[in-house]
């Protein structure tokens, strides 16, 4: 196994004060963790510098590690720690930190510590940890209950040693979900140990990015793109909905970027459902023939419109 | 087979947690979260999306060596930077819906 030098994790030196490795920890910590950081090395780099703080940390366990340091940190072929090795290291308050500790802490120091990931004690067991996945859900998919099938990791211990098992779920999205909400499923998390329960799984609900729609709260934006003569003369236009096509007029000498609300045709509310706005946007044609060129330069003359009439600069 | 639910009781959570009813009062009382129902605490019961909220704060809180009022500040912060993310990602969605590249 790997021989970790808790002091170059700190980025310390071997004769630091306390409170200098504190202060390193602490900056390290900000830094890393992972509900700060969203980088995904983050939560790997968090654990070692909270293990590394650990040991560190404590006076009995920093005397021990500097002993297993001098007896031979870098050991061609792995690290293994002296055949009558025991810790003697008790653990007290100071044991804040409740995470994967590395096989390396564990040979060294474990035994005496609590050393499954925030697993809780009950009588008779650990409670299996609580997993998060991510959960993407199509706007679609929100509209009505949704059955999905999921495939997720979960760790065991099978013969005594951390490795991880694959596990395939139906579940059902209930109708309404929104961004950010988590999903509970009781007891599908990793197994308890002994008897106790099973950890729970939690669905983390990530809307997709919807091609034609933007999510605003409960409502839905939908642009729509416009002729300049269906803007200019109105129009009745069909516009898709997440449940079917429905039939919109826009009014004679409508602007590019008016928003029309067709009520209940957003997502789902506790009760009821958001609006869908219909955003318009004047598309121009590419000018095919002379023709048309000519039918623009005719309405030019006529309309003697001056868009920007207000600016100084026309004036 | 195992229902999809989206709340969590306060007995579970400090369950799960390893925390007591006083910690969740606390965190309560600072803010951090509002109990979805239940008149007195022992009642209580969070969305799971709180609850989130509530074990970020634990692990912030104990991880760096935080009190209430700055794990409060903290919990606040971030969300009001997730929620800006949202946005500024939804609003940038909407111009480039408008907007064309040359």
């Amino acid at each position: 196994m790997e021989f970790k030098d808790y002091y170059k994790i700190l980025g310390v030196e071997p004769d630091a004060e306390k409170a200098d490795i504190k202060s390193a920890y602490r900056k390290l910590a900000r830094k890393h963790h992972p509900d700060l950081n969203p980088e995904p090395e983050a939560e790997a780099r968090f654990k070692e510098v909270a293990e590394a703080w650990e040991v560190l940390g404590n006076a009995e366990r920093r005397a021990e590690f500097d002993e297993l340091r001098r007896y031979g940190g870098a050991q061609p072929g792995g690290f293994q720690p002296p055949p009558d090795w025991q810790s003697r290291a008790t653990t007290g308050e100071e044991t804040h930190f409740r995470g994967d500790f590395s096989d390396f802490f564990e040979s060294v120091f474990g035994g005496g510590f609590e050393s499954a990931a925030g697993r809780s004690q009950t009588r008779g067991g650990l409670r299996g940890q609580d997993i998060e996945i991510e959960m993407p859900v199509f706007l679609e998919e929100t509209i009505e209950d949704t059955r999905k099938p999921i495939q997720y990791e979960l760790p065991v211990v099978e013969d005594g040693r951390r490795t991880t098992r694959r596990k395939s779920l139906k579940v059902t999205i209930p109708a309404g979900v929104a961004e950010g909400e988590r999903i509970r499923l009781k007891g599908q998390g990793a197994p308890g140990l002994g008897d106790a329960p099973d950890g729970d799984l939690y669905l983390h609900i990530r809307l997709v990015p919807h091609p034609l729609y933007d999510v605003e709260g409960h409502d839905l934006l939908l642009t729509v793109p416009l002729a300049p003569w269906e803007a200019a003369l109105g129009a009745k236009i069909t516009v898709p909905t997440l449940d079917g096509k429905i039939s919109l007029t826009v009014a004679p000498g409508s602007q590019s970027g008016r928003k029309l609300r067709i009520r209940g045709k957003g997502l789902h509310r506790k009760p009821g459902r958001g609006d869908l706005f219909a955003v318009l946007k004047v598309v121009m044609p590419e000018i095919a023939n002379d023709n048309t060129h000519r039918l623009w330069q005719e309405l030019s003359d006529e309309a003697a419109f001056d868009p920007r009439a207000a600016w100084e600069v026309n004036a | 087979m195992s229902r999809s639910i989206l709340h969590i009781t306060v007995h579970e959570l400090c369950e799960h947690e390893g925390i007591s009813e006083q910690q969740v009062v606390t965190i309560v009382e600072h803010g951090i979260a509002r109990p979805l129902r239940g008149r007195s605490a022992r009642d209580w019961e969070f969305d799971t999306a709180t609850a989130g909220w509530m074990q970020k704060a634990l692990r912030l809180r104990r991880d760096l060596e935080l009190d209430w009022i700055a794990t409060a500040m903290l919990i606040d912060l971030l969300q009001q930077r997730d929620q800006l993310r949202t946005e500024n990602q939804r609003l940038r969605q909407q111009l480039q819906r408008f907007l064309m590249a040359d």
